[in-house]
């Protein structure tokens, strides 16, 4: 620019001397002046009303339109992110209730299976006392029932014994007795 | 006809002779750069927004990304009271930057390295911007020559520095976009011939100096499209906000 202006003097200067020439400036002859100002003012005009009128306001649509669906999609992204926040948050509601109900599930079932498991233990040691008293009972009668057998045995294993010894036969009646004797003061001992 | 580096600025008839009365309005090669300057402009925003994607192709990011850069350039510089302006400016700065853009082709004709071109806009735009500004605040507009907090002995001073400065807007204006454009294109006209003189064994240095200018003058045509452009704002922002 500052070299520039230096540079418009001097052909300024130069004009001066040689108006209207070949040699100066043709800016400076006005003979197509106002030629080129119709010109300029028609064809400036044209486009004027050519831009604000049509070109214009569609750009501005253009622009527009982008932003309004940018903005629409923006929101509709946003809505969609809320919504499956939403979602989330109920899903984590259902899992966090799943949860508890489990746990009281399982409590509740832990409950229900120690009290059937007391029951059982308890029908279980009744039935058990019952089979341990009979049990008793039947030993209580084998050992009375015994008794006697042990009596027959005793005699027949003494009858032997004597006949072996002595070879010949007692009375059975006075080895019953005997036995019965003997028996009757150490069997207690046993019994 | 290379030779003379301002041959290029040359306005000359093409078609008939249209005369109105005593004017003369003939069609010429400026007319017909104008013409061109509007139809590409056209065409680059009619494909710019045919179609309607959400992800733009690159015609059409193009187009947006114009019109953005001067919504935002209005909304920074004058508020949002310059949005009724916004497609006089976007017109305006399109025609001067294709203009300025289709000046750079070779063989072309840079309408906006015409004085009378320029000198036309800015005097349209400095009219435009003092109705406006009188039809916004009646004679407060006058205020504008008047600063806030100057004191009183050096007020009538300022006031007229003020006066000048502010009716010197359209030369300024105007001469600042002639001259930029008519002085590149004459250095490049200037390198280019230096080429063709100085032949195969000198001439490669003025032609990288022409290549260098080339990149520089795309540069000046956007910033001077750019400026013309954000000076009608800020004149429009005093007229509009008067001392904001």
């Amino acid at each position: 620019m500052r070299l520039k202006v230096p540079f418009i003097i001097f052909i300024f200067c130069f004009e001066t001397y040689l108006f209207a020439a070949e040699a100066g400036m043709p800016q400076l002859d006005a003979k197509y002046w106002l030629s080129q100002s119709f010109w300029l003012i028609l064809i400036f005009f044209i486009l004027y009303l050519a831009l604000s009128r049509f070109f214009i306001p569609k750009i501005k649509n253009n622009l527009d339109d982008r932003e309004k669906k940018i903005k629409d999609n923006l929101n509709e992204a946003k809505t969609f992110s809320e919504l499956a926040e939403k979602k989330n948050l109920d899903y984590e509601n259902q899992i966090l209730n799943a949860k508890k109900e489990v746990v009281k599930i399982i409590t509740e079932s832990k409950k229900q299976l120690d009290k059937s498991i007391n029951q059982k233990k308890q029908q279980f040691e009744i039935e058990i006392e019952k089979e341990v008293e009979k049990a008793e009972e039947e030993i209580l009668n084998l050992k009375k029932n015994s008794l006697g057998s042990i009596h027959n045995i005793a005699e027949e294993i003494s009858a032997k014994v004597i006949e072996n010894i002595t070879g010949e036969k007692l009375n059975e009646s006075s080895i019953k007795a005997s036995v019965a004797e003997i028996s009757k003061k150490k069997i207690d001992k046993y019994l | 006809m290379a030779a003379n580096p301002m041959h290029q600025f040359q306005v000359y008839r093409i078609g008939p002779e249209i005369k109105l009365g005593n004017f003369d309005l003939s069609f010429t090669n400026a007319s017909l750069f104008m013409l061109i300057s509007a139809i590409s402009i056209c065409l680059f925003l009619y494909f710019g927004s045919k179609q309607k994607n959400i992800i733009p192709g690159r015609l059409q990011l193009v187009a947006e990304l114009f019109y953005n850069f001067i919504a935002k350039m209005i909304s920074d510089t004058a508020g949002s009271k310059a949005k009724p302006y916004f497609p006089f400016i976007f017109t305006l700065f399109m025609f001067v930057l294709i203009c300025n853009m289709i000046g750079m082709l070779p063989y072309s004709f840079t309408v906006t390295s015409h004085i009378i071109v320029t000198l036309v806009m800015a005097m349209f735009i400095f009219i435009a911007v003092t109705i406006i500004g009188f039809l916004k605040h009646g004679l407060k507009y006058l205020s504008i020559f008047v600063p806030k907090g100057v004191p009183v002995v050096l007020l009538p001073l300022i006031t007229i520095i003020e006066i000048i400065s502010y009716l010197s807007r359209p030369v300024s204006l105007s001469v600042r976009l002639f001259a930029n454009m008519m002085a590149g294109h004459t250095m490049l006209k200037v390198f280019g011939s230096f080429v063709i003189s100085l032949g195969l064994l000198g001439g490669w240095l003025p032609l990288s100096f022409s290549v260098a200018l080339t990149g520089l003058e795309i540069l000046v045509a956007f910033l001077q499209a750019y400026v013309f452009a954000i000076l009608t704002c800020i004149y429009l922002n005093d007229a509009l906000n008067l001392h904001h």
